[in-house]
């Protein structure tokens, strides 16, 4: 079975600082056997932020009919989920957010409703990867972001230590991120390591 | 002079919990004398920022919406309440949306330098935050304060109170809360007490 990578580019910018380096994510896992990436750019991803209208909690769907109800299985079926932000105003970019938030659905799936999220012989062997950029140099720019990524992992079952993180500070202009000392080569690593890991993990659920 | 008050509704809800804490901030201000408006985030039409920075160059917002009309009125008022629910752990995307937008004010302060608030103006002009949680983290609003400081001092404002309250799903809802209304009314005469002295000296 091959690995499948969803990943988001949350960026309202395409090809800027985030984007580049999660490309260089993906392009590291491209490079491994047997790993099929789609990369989705959330400027063509057509996803609404909530309506709070907890209609989830009894409906186990979203009443909203937009792009999250293709990206809704996708993000079940992958066996591993990227996200990209650029650093807004000390948080995620609003299009990211929206995403985040209309994960909800798989909140009232879990807590509210208490049914699975994931197939049970899926669970804890999926990986979350979080990538951003931030502008600013300050090393707690990125603090405000990332529980709100945690919520989104959480609640399609990917639990804190199934969270890898690549968070780069002080890239501004755009093109900055190509200037960076060590990103390219840590956000290749990451990529790297992260399907070595899967394909641990997966390799030990069904026979060669 | 009147004290001027906007607050705004960044919940995609109407009179829910947030909406209702704010409207209790509201009158609390309306009966102190103040002059209030309640913008509700959802009934304006805005995009979110498309971070193309092209107001690093101008100054100005390329996307001609209702988001620049607001901030010129919430920058010329006394008071503004920003109010939001947390969802995942933060504002609302509808919140965050509108305060990415704000992005070229923050252009004419630091980079084109044509704008400029004195110490004297930030201390005329009060910044509130409103907003309430299921959850019982008492850590629950940390992640949003962040943001919310991002929108003060873009426009200028001496962010000075937060009116939060938390465990909603407990309380089940804001109006079986023992103390969060009456407060909230408490503040917004208090705050409002405080400008007119200001505005009077």
């Amino acid at each position: 079975m091959p690995i499948k990578v969803l990943a988001f580019a949350g960026s309202p910018r395409r090809h800027g600082n985030s984007e580049t380096l999660l490309d260089w994510v993906l392009q590291s896992m491209a490079q491994e056997p047997d790993v099929i990436i789609e990369k989705v750019p959330l400027t063509e991803a057509d996803i609404n932020p909530c309506r709070g209208c907890n209609a989830c909690e009894k409906l186990n769907r979203c009443v909203q009919r937009d792009g999250m109800d293709t990206y809704h299985d996708k993000i079940i079926d992958a066996d591993c989920i990227v996200l990209s932000s650029p650093i807004f105003c000390m948080g995620l970019a609003s299009q990211v957010k929206a995403l985040v938030d209309r994960a909800q659905v798989f909140r009232s799936r879990k807590y509210v409703l208490k049914l699975p999220v994931v197939p049970l012989e899926r669970k804890d062997k999926r990986l979350g990867v979080f990538v951003a950029t931030a502008g600013q140099d300050w090393p707690h720019v990125f603090d405000a972001a990332v529980p709100s990524i945690k919520c989104f992992f959480h609640v399609i079952d990917i639990k804190d230590a199934d969270i890898r993180y690549l968070m780069i500070n002080g890239v501004d202009e755009k093109g900055a991120i190509e200037h960076h000392p060590t990103a390219r080569f840590d956000a290749e690593k990451l990529g790297t390591a992260v399907i070595s890991e899967l394909r641990k993990r997966l390799k030990s659920e069904s026979p060669a | 002079m009147t004290v001027t008050v906007i607050g705004i509704s960044g919940s995609p809800r109407r009179h829910g919990n947030t909406e209702t804490l704010l409207d209790s901030f509201l009158d609390g201000a309306k009966d102190a004398g103040a002059s209030v408006e309640k913008v509700v985030l959802r009934d304006i039409t805005y995009t979110a920022c498309h971070g193309c920075n092209a107001c690093h160059k101008t100054g100005d917002c390329v996307v001609k919406d209702d988001a620049p009309i607001l901030y010129d009125r919430m920058m010329a008022a006394d008071c503004v309440a920003v109010a939001s629910p947390i969802y995942s752990m933060g504002i609302t995307a509808q919140l965050k949306g509108f305060i990415d937008r704000a992005q070229y004010l923050w252009a004419r302060k630091f980079i084109l330098k044509t704008l400029n608030f004195s110490e004297d103006h930030i201390k005329r002009h009060k910044g509130v935050f409103i907003s309430t949680a299921g959850q019982n983290l008492a850590h629950v609003f940390d992640s949003a304060f962040p943001a919310v400081t991002a929108l003060f001092h873009g426009i200028g404002f001496d962010y000075s109170e937060n009116i939060v309250a938390n465990d909603m799903d407990t309380w089940k809802g804001i109006k079986n809360h023992p103390t969060a209304l009456k407060e909230a009314y408490a503040k917004g005469q208090q705050l409002v007490k405080e400008l007119e002295t200001i505005k009077n000296t």
